[in-house]
Formats: structure tokens, sequence, C-alpha cells
């Protein structure tokens, strides 16, 4: 049982922390949650590692993990996220144009409602389908899709200022 | 795929590599395992903790009995401040307990609408010192009820009313009972007169009704008690302790809802609990609502607020509890 625990952590945790990373925009918050939840999970391995797939349902622990911590967190999460970005997109010259655009995509996913977040970065990240996606965040898939749909659509008007302004 | 998804896999991709080395993490994942105890131990030691903590905190007016728990450590007098949350974050009940030399507790509740002076921020009512995720830190609460009382907080823990309510649904549900229906639409709560077993959403609107209330939030402390009363009988259940998927699906609900400061080892403090030592509780003198511009609050004399902490947190035998719910367990 612990050989099969310590099996899937030497697998999955880089997986894992890369996911938690993307999900909060915080990598400290991310190791903190991916901690918690791996010390929760090995208490319960007997019964996680039998699933047929161990990996989402620990994914959907780290998830909910996420959204619990959202509303003590969400003031620091938005103010470090934007002084860590600030530091890392400064002016750029022309070739690191397609650069400065994905770091200032990173931006915008950083301050998207986070449930709309934790739906963006399941399909572009992990490439679920929206029925996985509705079984993760415990919601329908009509709701899945108007997260996505409503993060794409901000993520398109906000869009327009500053590419406009970069190209 | 068009040029915006693009785009998104890539900020995404870059996001996810700012993750932290794994190796580290390793490393901290082992440490915790080497310092861990059995399994069982560990599991109903927590929950007790859990248990105790959420008693204590929404404070109980009768005695509450623990689990006995191996290795008590050295007694040492502890002053902790305990403060429930709503779903918006803001303290709905603070107590300061006190665990004595014989392991026995004192909580003092401080009502959430006394005006008090939050240090550094002027007069306002209790709950406005800290709202968590919003404003200040627990601290300012610690600091504010430390000047209000006078008392030294040793450690401070929150918890969440919405995890109490989540672990009632693990248990099966708790049983109430009520003087009148409640159909309250700000809470949701939606219960008949008399008794009957809430659990999830009934159980946290029913914790957090205070509209149409004959007393308001004064009732909604006699709603707190007598709910947590049954609760953490349920919980101290050996059918419920000595079985390990419902420990984890206790703990579970719980999640991060209950929450201390770095340096308290709640574990450590539960053990330093003596089983039936009892909890005396009682709510610190104050003066009727009144209008303070624009506010209706609890007045509080601060040099009677303080005799009374000193003389209920010492040693020294103290007068027996106020007057609790009706020993019917009905509640408005």
């Amino acid at each position: 049982m612990r050989d099969g625990y310590d099996q899937f952590v030497a697998d999955r945790l880089d997986r894992l922390l890369r996911y938690a990373t993307a999900l909060t925009c915080d990598k400290h918050l991310a190791q903190d949650i991916v901690q918690d939840v791996l010390v929760r999970a090995r208490s319960r391995w007997g019964r996680i590692g039998v699933l047929d797939a161990p990996y989402l349902y620990v994914r959907r622990m780290v998830t909910n993990e996420y959204l619990s911590w959202r509303r003590r967190r969400a003031r620091r999460d938005v103010s470090t996220t934007h002084a860590t970005l600030d530091e890392l997109s400064p002016a750029v010259p022309d070739p690191a144009v397609r650069h400065a655009e994905r770091d200032a995509m990173r931006a915008r996913i950083a301050v998207l409602p986070h449930k709309q977040r934790a739906a963006l970065v399941l399909r572009y990240y992990e490439d679920a389908t929206t029925t996985e996606i509705g079984q993760v965040l415990g919601c329908t898939e009509g709701t899945v899709r108007s997260h996505l749909s409503r993060a794409l659509h901000t993520l398109r008007v906000n869009e327009t200022s500053p590419s406009e302004v970069l190209r | 795929m068009t040029e915006q998804e693009a785009l998104i896999r890539e900020a995404i991709a870059a996001e996810a590599a700012e993750a932290v080395d794994s190796r580290a993490v390793r490393a901290a994942l082992s440490a915790r395992q080497s310092r861990r105890r059995p399994l069982a131990l560990l599991s109903a030691t927590v929950l007790t903790a859990a248990a105790v903590a959420t008693a204590v905190v929404l404070a109980p007016s009768s005695p509450t009995r623990t689990e006995k728990l191996e290795a008590a450590a050295p007694i040492e007098p502890r002053t902790v401040l305990l403060a429930g949350l709503d779903d918006t974050g803001r303290t709905d009940s603070v107590v300061l307990a006190r665990v004595g030399l014989d392991g026995s507790v004192d909580a003092v509740s401080l009502p959430r609408d006394s005006w008090v002076d939050i240090p550094g921020r002027g007069a306002g009512k209790l709950n406005s010192a800290y709202v968590a995720g919003e404003v200040g830190e627990p601290q300012d609460l610690v600091r504010t009820v430390e000047a209000v009382t006078g008392a030294h907080v040793d450690h401070y823990a929150t918890v969440d009313l919405a995890a109490v309510a989540a672990v009632s649904t693990v248990v099966g549900g708790v049983e109430v009972c009520l003087t009148a229906a409640a159909s309250d639409d700000l809470s949701g709560a939606n219960l008949p007169a008399g008794r009957s077993t809430v659990s999830g959403d009934q159980a946290l609107a029913f914790l957090r009704q205070r509209h149409g209330l004959p007393n308001g939030d004064l009732d909604r402390v006699v709603r707190q008690q007598v709910f947590l009363r049954s609760l953490t009988a349920k919980l101290l259940d050996p059918a419920v302790l000595r079985d390990p998927d419902r420990v984890a699906a206790v703990l579970d609900a719980l999640g991060t809802g209950v929450r201390t400061d770095p340096a308290w080892n709640l574990l450590a403090f539960v053990s330093t609990l003596t089983p039936n030592a009892g909890i005396t509780t009682a709510t610190v003198p104050h003066g009727p609502a009144t209008d303070v511009g624009n506010v209706v609050a609890l007045p509080l004399d601060p040099a009677a607020v303080r005799a009374f902490v000193a003389g209920f947190l010492s040693d020294a035998p103290h007068a027996p509890d106020q007057p609790g719910p009706p020993s019917d367990g009905c509640v408005n």
C-alpha cells in the first residue's frame, strides 16, 4: 500500500505541482495545497490507490482545496501576482513581443474569477473534457460551458488594448 | 485551435513552469511522515481537536465529554481566542477560553456586536476587527480582545461555520428542536416547529439565521450552542470515532475550515484537556443594544469587562454558568 503511494508521488508530484501552480498563480500556495492534499491522500491510500484513475481523484482534491482557499487568499493572490508579473514582463524589444503577449495573458488569467480560471486550466492545461471539468468542479456541463465562454469572452475583451499597444 | 486559445495555452504553461522544485516538496512530505503517529490515534486526536475547538468556539453551556487521549502533555495554563466565521469571513462568534491547571476550560463569549476600541483603527463593532480575506488579520481581533478584556492571548484559531455544517452531513445530520417554524430567505432557513434532523444547507441556515428571531443574534448564539452539543456528541460516538472512513470523511469536510496560528500545536493542546473536566461558559457584561451613531451596538464598560474576565479566567472557583438554553432543548 505504501509502495503504491510512494510510486504515485514519484510519478505525479511534478505534474500536480505544475497544475496547482497554473491554478493558483502562486507557487507557494500551490506547494502548500499539494502537500496538504498528499498528506490526506496518504491516510486514505487504501481506497484511492484502487481507483481506476487515482490522479484524477487527487487532482480533484487539489482543485477543491484551491477553491476553498480562494476567499481568504484572493486579495493577497492578486497583489503578489501583479507584483511578480511587473518584474517578469518589463517593456520588451520586438522579437519578444510574443513573450510579452503571453505574459499579458497570464496577468489577465490571474484575475479571472476562480471557478472560471479552474475551468480554463483544466481545459487548456489538463485537456479535460467538459464532462470531466464538471465532475471536478461539482457542476453541470452547462455551467462549465458558461464558465469557459465567460472566461474566453473576458480574455478577448481585455486583450484589445494591451495587444494593440504592443503591436 | 484559435490564435487566442494558443496564447492561453502558452500563458498557462508558462504559469505552470513557475512551480517549485518537487524535490523540496518530497522532502517536506517525508519529514511529515517520519513524525507521524499511528494513523488511528492521529485521526482520533485531530477529530477530537476539531470537535473540541468547534464546541468551545460556540460555547456549549454544559460540560462536554472528550475521549481519553494517550500521553497527556504536562499541563500549562493557556488562554486561547476562538472565532467562528460565517460564509463572508465575518466573525460571528468570539470566545476567549482558558485551559486551567486541572485541564478544565473556562470560556467567555464576547457578543459580535460589542462596541469596542480596535487598536489602530478606533471604535467599532467587534466583528469588524477582522473579516477573513477582507479586513485585517486574525491578530487584529486578538489585539482588540486583549485590549478590551485585559487578558493575554497565547494562541488563536478560526472555524468556518460552513465546515461545521458539512461535518453534520457526514455524521448523518443533527437533531434540533424549534419553538416555531422557521422560514427566512436571507439564511435559506426552512424548518418545521418541533424536532427535526438537519444537515448540509439546512444545518448552515439553522446556524446562520438571526433575522426573524425574537432576540436576533442572541437567539442565534443559543442555536449554535445546542447544535454544537448535539454534533459533538455524535462525533465522539465510538461508532464514528473508530471508523476510519467516517473519520476521513469528517476531516475532508473540515478541510481548511479550522485554522490556528502557526505556533499553536492543537493536538498537544487537546491532549491537555481532561476528560469530563467540563467547560464553563459565560458572556461578558454588556449594556442593552444602543444606537451609537448610525449603528446599533452593545456598549461595554471596560473596567467591568476587565474585572469580570480576570475573575472568570482565574484558577479560583467562580460562579457557575449563566442560564443556558431551556432544558427541553427547543430554541427560537
